[in-house]
């Protein structure tokens, strides 16, 4: 049978996504922020359009750090991609990501890019955000099919009576 | 004592379990993976595409590849580190349940490669064991059987048939199908309807296609494709183990004495049957060869002629696409373009083989169809812009809605031999081992030169094709990486003891009740997808075994 979800998987997502994350600036503790704050502002500064459709795309990637079928190492360059998205940040601004102007996160968005990490880094969150946007529904994203309907795009039938984690 | 012990549950072994358990026989299936019905399948693109829930996880089960370079070193690749996957469906009716069903026969030439087309240097090109004629009436039974829907048209490169058509009319096809028609007229190519093993009508106790819009990849929830779970396992009165995954054969000198298995949390079982079959994937196959060496077979099991997990081969060549974009296009033209959920179906053969410079070559197939509807993959291949930069923004958000919404691609896929060679194989780490604590597999790839030659000559017919239609970016890639879900070879068949593993019937040469009957016999490919010729190969050696039986 289909690998059947684990209810207790759904009380576990707190963890990484509330917990604090220790900014640092060289060797100084610069500051602590939580990673949903800036998972959250980050996939709407790289997609705005689902937010303007009110899908909210954050939230799943709690589900991806705790996928079995998602590696330790994707799920720790989530955790590490924010600790030095928000290094960058102060580096550039002298303050965390979220406490920027939008243009001041785009400029930083700017210069990740131009490395190896941030351009993966940058090439992930979209990616999950895309997942939670255009899969079922049944994931929490995609809400009444606003992604798809925006893309003029039918589901396949039949579909899933729950999720595969 | 089972009468007949079966390690796999794809269209290797489900024939065999099909013919000898209706016939009244004991028979019993090992299987790795789960069971599943039509019920259980959905269009869930994240469980299934994304996350691969129908194959195992790679931290547990992996391949060591060892891929070649072009100064003679290989470079190793670890399965889990780098995500190369070579599963394909771990569960019960294996990759078939997968498949997109794309179903063509070889052609009579394909069995005597070496007699019609010569030596190749650096491959080791043989003829097989059995000529087109004594596997035809096997094809025409798996059509019936298993069910081939299509139309038989009368082209230059139209293999003999022992009946006139198929059994099942051909699906329904998309309106841009005629504007292929009409490009490959005007070309003087000959357009094919490409037979599929979907029922178009309700038959064979399995209802017919409802056009999902979902079909390679995904499960069926129909019955129309014709799997071997839903086509054979559904169909007979077989004892199927799932969970079971066999790590080890014994023998004695001359026979197979017990099959070993692992259930899913690691207890260890025996089954003794009178014949055993393997069906385990050609990987795999060879695999479970090589980790059953003993005292009579140090070198692996069947293995004295040092050829088990030699010559492996892939299906070569490559694929390729083009845009149709609003632009061009009259209102009409655009409605029939986003017309979605049917079959595009069009194949062409005219080049299965050809001559260039007064060379003579064995060619292959190309089939059409549209871009795989799965829309995470879709959106994300839009992620970059023309100069290779990433975007990101609303520049991203106008890309994606215009190119999905105003635009749709058509793909084609090539299919020409993969040579077998001497360092395209598959041997054993045992320094590397599972889940269960069994050495993996070792996959040593390597593609000779004349596969990219013969690639190229094909893709670019199809390019041909793309252009006239009136398609935009047209791409093509014709390259010596291997589809996973594509592969034979490793146990092949022929008359020499010393020089190939099993006979005629898929019985080892070494050990008297040992059948291999996945696509492991096949000395050459063919320039087909393989699934048709194991189904067709199977139903053979099912009719040898009942005989043995009997």
């Amino acid at each position: 049978m289909i690998t059947r979800l684990n209810s207790r998987r759904i009380f576990l997502k707190a963890g990484f996504l509330s917990s604090a994350v220790f900014v640092m600036s060289g060797c100084e503790l610069f500051s602590i922020t939580t990673s949903e704050e800036t998972i959250k502002l980050l996939q709407s500064d790289i997609f705005p359009k689902a937010k303007e459709l009110g899908i909210n795309t954050s939230s799943y990637v709690s589900i991806i750090l705790h996928h079995s079928r998602v590696s330790n190492g994707d799920k720790a360059f989530i955790k590490n991609g924010v600790k030095w998205l928000n290094e960058e940040a102060v580096k550039i601004h002298k303050t965390t990501y979220v406490k920027l102007l939008s243009t001041q996160r785009q400029e930083v968005l700017k210069e990740i890019v131009k490395t190896e990490w941030g351009e993966n880094f940058m090439y992930n969150m979209n990616s999950y955000l895309f997942e939670a946007m255009f899969g079922d529904p049944i994931y929490g994203g995609n809400n009444r099919e606003a992604g798809w309907k925006w893309l003029q795009f039918t589901g396949g039938q039949p579909r899933p009576k729950e999720m595969y984690l | 004592m089972y009468d007949v012990c079966i390690i796999g549950s794809g269209a290797g072994g489900s024939p065999i379990a099909y013919e000898l358990s209706n016939a009244g026989f004991k028979v019993v299936i090992l299987e790795k993976g789960k069971n599943y019905s039509e019920d259980d399948f959905s269009k869930d693109e994240l469980g299934v595409s994304r996350r691969d829930m129908f194959t195992p996880p790679l931290n547990e089960q992996k391949h060591i590849i060892n891929e070649y370079n072009e100064d003679g070193t290989f470079t190793r690749y670890d399965g889990e580190e780098s995500g190369w996957s070579f599963w394909n469906g771990s569960l019960v009716g294996g990759s078939s349940n997968l498949m997109s069903g794309y179903f063509h026969r070889l052609k009579p030439n394909d069995f005597k490669l070496k007699s019609v087309y010569g030596e190749i240097q650096g491959a080791n090109i043989v003829d097989w064991a059995i000529s087109y004629e004594e596997l035809e009436p096997y094809y025409a039974k798996v059509e019936k059987v298993v069910g081939v829907s299509g139309r038989v048209i009368n082209h230059k490169q139209q293999e003999p048939r022992s009946t006139l058509n198929f059994p099942y009319p051909e699906l329904q096809t998309n309106g841009v199908t005629q504007w292929f028609d009409k490009a490959c007229d005007a070309l003087g190519y000959e357009a094919m309807p490409t037979p599929r093993a979907v029922l178009s009508q309700d038959a064979l106790k399995r209802r017919g296609c409802y056009y999902s819009n979902f079909c390679g990849s995904y499960g069926c929830a129909s019955g129309a494709k014709g799997s071997a779970r839903a086509a054979l396992l559904q169909k007979c009165e077989v004892e199927i183990i799932t969970d079971a995954f066999v790590y080890r054969l014994d023998s004695n000198e001359s026979k197979v004495t017990k099959a070993y298995y692992y259930t899913k949390l690691g207890f260890p079982h025996s089954i003794e049957a009178k014949i055993f079959v393997l069906a385990a994937q050609a990987i795999e196959s060879s695999r479970l060869l090589l980790n059953s060496k003993n005292r009579f077979y140090p070198a692996g099991l069947a293995n004295s002629s040092g050829e088990v997990g030699k010559n492996l081969i892939f299906s070569a060549g490559g694929s390729g696409t083009g845009r149709f974009i609003f632009e061009n296009l009259t209102k009409e033209q655009q409605d029939e373009l986003m017309q979605v959920g049917l079959f595009f179906n069009r194949s062409l053969q005219d080049w299965y083989d050809y001559e260039d410079d007064g060379k003579k070559y064995k060619g292959g197939t190309i089939d059409f169809l549209f871009e795989h509807q799965n829309i995470i993959s879709r959106v994300q291949r839009e992620m970059y812009d023309d100069n290779g930069k990433l975007l990101w923004g609303d520049a991203l958000a106008e890309k994606i809605h215009k190119r999905i919404t105003t635009s749709r691609v058509l793909s084609f896929e090539v299919f020409n031999d993969w040579l077998p060679t001497d360092k395209c194989f598959v041997g054993v780490d045992e320094n590397v081992l599972d889940k269960y604590g069994i050495p993996v597999g070792v996959i040593n790839l390597y593609g000779h030169p004349q596969d990219l030659k013969v690639g190229e000559h094909l893709a670019k017919k199809a390019v041909n094709v793309l252009k006239k239609m009136g398609a935009v970016e047209v791409d093509y890639s014709i390259s010596a990486s291997p589809p996973a879900n594509l592969v034979a070879g490793g146990c092949r068949f022929g008359k020499n003891p010393k020089t190939s593993v099993l006979d005629k019937n898929c019985k080892t040469h070494d050990l008297k009740n040992l059948y291999v009957t996945d696509a492991s016999f096949m000395p050459t490919g063919g320039s087909v997808p393989y699934t048709w010729t194991i189904y067709a190969n199977s139903f053979r050696v099912a009719d040898v075994i009942k005989k043995e039986l009997s």
